[in-house]
């Protein structure tokens, strides 16, 4: 056998871990950041509607595991996810508190964002499967629900990001409907 | 040939009785009671048999990780699931079946209670757009969306909403339903057979330890399980179990007895004669009246047919080698007669109409006895030889006399304590007696506990109040059941009460449909609104062809009606609380929460052609169980003054009579006062123990007072009651070691009973006899 081939054997783990690598850097980056609030736009395409949703507000999130999304336009909407509980909160309907424990298919829409702010590899994976794209400096993490039960609502949610900043938010469903969510930091 | 005549006729009767036991069956049916007297009661026995509540079998799922645990009851609830078994499984993931949701969404506009008119104007429609369009730019749009081409005014999420409410909802964890301390997941199974059909019960069981087999294959977690049914189940498996081990034990310890007594073992397969026929013709005596046997008459028969053991015991010990056999039988027969005679007219107590259970036990028990003790008089000295005598006893020893000595000092003492006691008791009364039906269920204590703990983790229905609705018909029924949702509904606002469930909240009744449908614009009319409605909406054009078209097809749809609804989970819920009997139909209303029942119960809204009943199903189980017993006092007490009657026909003396009867009075009165010292309550079981301490104290009484008895002879009388004494509290000494309620309350009652009866007879009847002579 060649030195080649010797230094090819030696070598291709290391394409792995490389790819690895970049994905605990991101998420390294991602834990390292205590508290983020930020402004969000959202754009909804729907098959049903013949022109996109767009929505405006705030996101606040506090390591590790509270998220507040608050919409303030088009109309007042508070979803805000504190360990397993998720309260709602609308001017109509008032506040509701669910157990996300007995919720299990929220659980996933939850998680793609909040753990992945908090860089908890382990949540997202019990979840997704991962895969990363581009450098820890300007990344893409495509999720792929593994429950087939999620698959039947969502077919990919892509992140992108630079560092420990997500920028925007993709969320894919399988009949071709799509949300976009822009991410700015206040 | 004339000495076998008898032996023959024995056997022919013996095998007849056999042949009619064989070919009636048993009806494998726990209950007692079955009375017929007023509406109220036989709603309520009828729920007790077979109400939704007896249905329900709870679930516990603990051990290994919660992870598992969750996991376990998912698998579980999909494979019972699948069964067939079940009228219903839920396990807290209420993700409703694909199906189900679809069947509900068939038929929303007959079935949701918002679809009005205003509901399919412009500004109805308009309203109900906006809503959807908030709906879909919420994050939880993607769940609903689906639905929302067909329904724009959301009927989908109020059927929903009125789904989930029937039930309160324990904590959840990982998606299913968990005890608070997390350490059981928790599912709540509902048998589509009655909670008494034992033998259905039983497959259900098994049907569910198969299917948790298979759920919970490579896990560590256990299974918990009760409910009505299953406790059934149980308690007649333990039961079984218990006696068995019990009387294998008892027969083995009196088969030594009889042979360390009399030294030969003719006595043994002698003495079981009189027994066998007791059982042979007992069981025959009720197959041909009844036409069935009732299980619990089985399991109770073998207590009372205790004293036909003593029938041959008499025999032996008074043998004596100066007289034959048929002389010493001649001798006794004057006694004999009347012991069973007393015992009989005991048994009249449990003759009652309204309780087939009791009365079959009443009929056992008289055809037995007569059995037993036409065995004794005419069969035993048929197959024993004249000059038969047992080699022991020869001879009594000098104990024997120094025992019969009287006391007659001893004996006022004891009358004067079972005075007072009796004063005692009466004072007291009411607090002698255990009213609570469930006290009486066979169930062993830690399987009632399991019970308890998993109903309050749970929140299961408990067995409380609740409205029946009897009509001529189902529709009836659900008319007058909307009607009293109306004025619960009221109610409810003032805080009478905490909620209600009911068949009318799942399926209307086909006026109300109908009051719906009418609701319904024509094609035209809700084109044109909603048209007008999408003016400035994003929603593309065409979008709401669906709900055209359903609207359009539920104006001229039929009425649902409850068979339309089989095998959907719709249905089963339906069924539940809607089901024909034999005086048509029947709707449940089950309450939570009650704060004044009498309350509710007096403006109760009554309807021309049906009624309805509040039924608070402690109380009236209380105050049936409480009216039983009194019936049986009455006739106790009838049947007390006819034994005294036939004791002073036989007797002509009315010292001997008090000879006789007194003792066992006393005795019943200090086995009452021990069984209450003990911390007993008088149950059924009791009273059934009772009766048969009666029979056999009588006979203690009787034999103690025998007329024209000399020295010799009163030494094998003491003989015989020391062996028949002995014999019973050996076997029902072991039964009060039972955990089983039933099993302890009846051997604490007996050997207490038989001992005092021994006692008082051995103490009080030479006095009374000779005080007077």
């Amino acid at each position: 056998m060649n030195r080649w081939a010797w230094l090819l054997l030696a070598g291709w783990p290391l394409a792995g871990i490389a790819d690895d690598d970049a994905l605990s850097q991101v998420m390294r980056a991602l834990a390292a950041v205590p508290a983020v609030e930020a402004t969000f736009r959202e754009e909804k395409t729907l098959s049903m509607l013949d022109a996109p949703l767009v929505a405006t507000g705030v996101l606040y999130y506090r390591a590790p595991d509270f998220l507040r999304k608050r919409t303030l336009s088009p109309r007042l909407e508070d979803y805000e996810a504190d360990g397993h509980w998720l309260t709602v909160e609308t001017p109509d309907a008032g506040r509701r508190q669910f157990d996300l424990n007995g919720y299990p298919q929220l659980r996933p829409f939850v998680e793609a964002i909040r753990a992945a702010q908090a860089g908890d590899r382990a949540a997202l994976e019990r979840y997704y499967q991962l895969e990363l794209q581009g450098t820890p400096a300007d990344w893409s993490l495509r999720l792929t629900p593994r429950d087939a039960d999620a698959q039947r609502y969502v077919a990919a949610i892509v992140l992108r990001g630079q560092n420990g900043r997500i920028v925007s938010m993709e969320t894919l469903e399988p009949d071709g409907d799509r949300a976009f969510m822009t991410i700015t930091p206040r | 040939m004339r000495r076998w005549s008898i032996p023959l006729l024995w056997l022919l009767a013996a095998l007849g009785c056999g042949w009619i036991v064989l070919t009636t069956p048993v009806a494998a049916d726990l209950s007692l009671f079955a009375s017929r007297t007023d509406p109220v009661a036989e709603l309520l026995l009828e729920q007790l048999r077979s109400g939704p509540t007896t249905r329900l079998i709870l679930l516990g799922l603990a051990g290994d990780a919660e992870a598992e645990r969750a996991a376990v009851s998912q698998r579980l609830t999909e494979r019972l699931r699948a069964s067939g078994w079940f009228a219903r499984v839920a396990n807290g993931a209420d993700a409703l079946p694909d199906a189900e949701l679809q069947t509900l969404f068939a038929h929303r506009y007959l079935l949701s209670p918002t679809v009005a008119p205003e509901r399919f104007t412009v500004e109805g429609l308009r309203a109900g757009l906006q809503q959807r369009l908030a709906e879909l730019q919420s994050p939880l749009a993607v769940f609903q969306k689906r639905w929302l081409a067909g329904d724009p005014t959301g009927e989908l999420l109020t059927l929903l909403k009125q789904w989930r409410s029937g039930l309160r909802e324990p904590a959840k964890r990982l998606g299913v339903w968990f005890a608070p301390d997390g350490d059981r997941a928790l599912l709540l199974v509902e048998t589509r057979a009655s909670g008494y059909d034992l033998a259905a019960q039983r497959e259900a069981v098994t049907a569910i330890r198969a299917a948790f087999a298979a759920a919970s294959a490579g896990t560590g977690v256990q299974l918990a399980m009760s409910g009505p049914g299953v406790l059934a189940t149980l308690a007649a498996d333990t039961i079984h179990a218990q006696a068995e081990v019990l009387s294998t034990l008892a027969l083995a310890a009196v088969v030594l007895i009889l042979l360390r007594v009399y030294r030969s073992a003719r006595t043994v397969w002698l003495g079981a004669l009189p027994m066998l026929a007791a059982l042979l013709a007992g069981a025959a005596a009720v197959d041909l009246i009844f036409g069935k046997m009732y299980l619990i008459t089985l399991a109770f028969s073998m207590t009372l047919l205790g004293e036909t053991l003593d029938y041959p015991t008499y025999l032996f010990s008074h043998r004596r080698a100066a007289d034959t056999v048929a002389d010493t039988v001649r001798q006794l027969w004057p006694t004999l007669r009347l012991c069973v005679a007393t015992t009989m007219l005991g048994c009249l107590a449990m003759l009652d109409a309204d309780f087939p259970g009791l009365s079959q036990l009443g009929v056992f028990t008289v055809a037995g006895i007569a059995a037993a003790v036409a065995t004794t008089r005419w069969l035993l000295p048929a197959l024993l030889p004249p000059d038969w005598t047992p080699p022991r006893p020869t001879a009594i020893g000098a104990w024997a006399d120094r025992a019969l000595q009287p006391r007659p000092r001893l004996a006022l003492a004891l009358g004067g304590c079972g005075a007072l006691i009796l004063l005692a008791l009466i004072g007291k009364a009411p607090a002698l007696w255990e009213n609570d039906l469930a006290a009486l269920s066979p169930v062993p204590r830690e399987l009632l506990r399991l019970d308890q703990e998993l109903r309050t983790a749970l929140g299961a229905p408990e067995v409380g109040h609740l409205i029946a609705i009897t009509a001529p018909d189902a529709e009836t029924a659900l008319r007058h059941g909307e009607t009293i949702a109306a004025y619960l509904d009221r109610r409810q606002q003032e805080g009478v009460l905490a909620g209600y469930d009911g068949p009318m909240r799942y399926l209307p009744s086909a006026q109300t449909q109908q009051q719906r449908q009418a609701s319904l614009p024509d094609a035209a009319t809700l084109t044109a609104n909603l048209n007008a409605a999408l003016e400035g909406l994003p929603f593309k054009p065409g979008l709401f062809a669906p709900f055209l078209d359903a609207v359009a097809a539920a104006r001229t749809a039929p009425p649902l009606r409850p068979e339309d609804l089989r095998d959907t989970l719709l249905g089963t819920r339906v069924n539940a609380l809607l089901f024909p009997g034999e005086r048509g139909w029947t709707a449940l209303l089950p309450l939570s929460g009650v704060r004044d029942a009498r309350a509710l119960a007096a403006d109760l809204p009554q309807d021309e052609s049906s009624r309805a009943y509040y039924l608070d199903l402690r109380a009236e189980t209380n105050r049936l169980v409480a009216g039983f017993r009194e019936a049986t006092l009455i006739r106790l007490a009838w049947g007390a003054a006819l034994i005294v009657a036939v004791v002073w026909l036989g007797l002509r003396s009315w010292r001997r009579v008090a000879a006789a009867l007194l003792p066992v009075g006393l005795a019943l009165v200090f086995t009452v006062a021990a069984l209450l010292a003990l911390g007993e309550r008088l149950s059924l079981f009791h009273l059934v123990a009772l009766l048969l301490v009666l029979g056999i104290g009588v006979d203690y009484g009787l034999f103690f007072s025998r007329p024209g008895a000399d020295p010799d002879s009163r030494r094998r009388t003491l003989h015989a009651l020391l062996v028949c004494c002995g014999s019973a509290l050996t076997v029902f000494g072991m039964l009060s070691l039972s955990a089983l309620p039933a099993l302890r309350a009846i051997g604490l009652t007996v050997s207490l009973g038989v001992a005092a009866s021994f006692i008082a007879a051995l103490v009080a009847a030479r006095p009374l006899l000779t005080k007077m002579s």
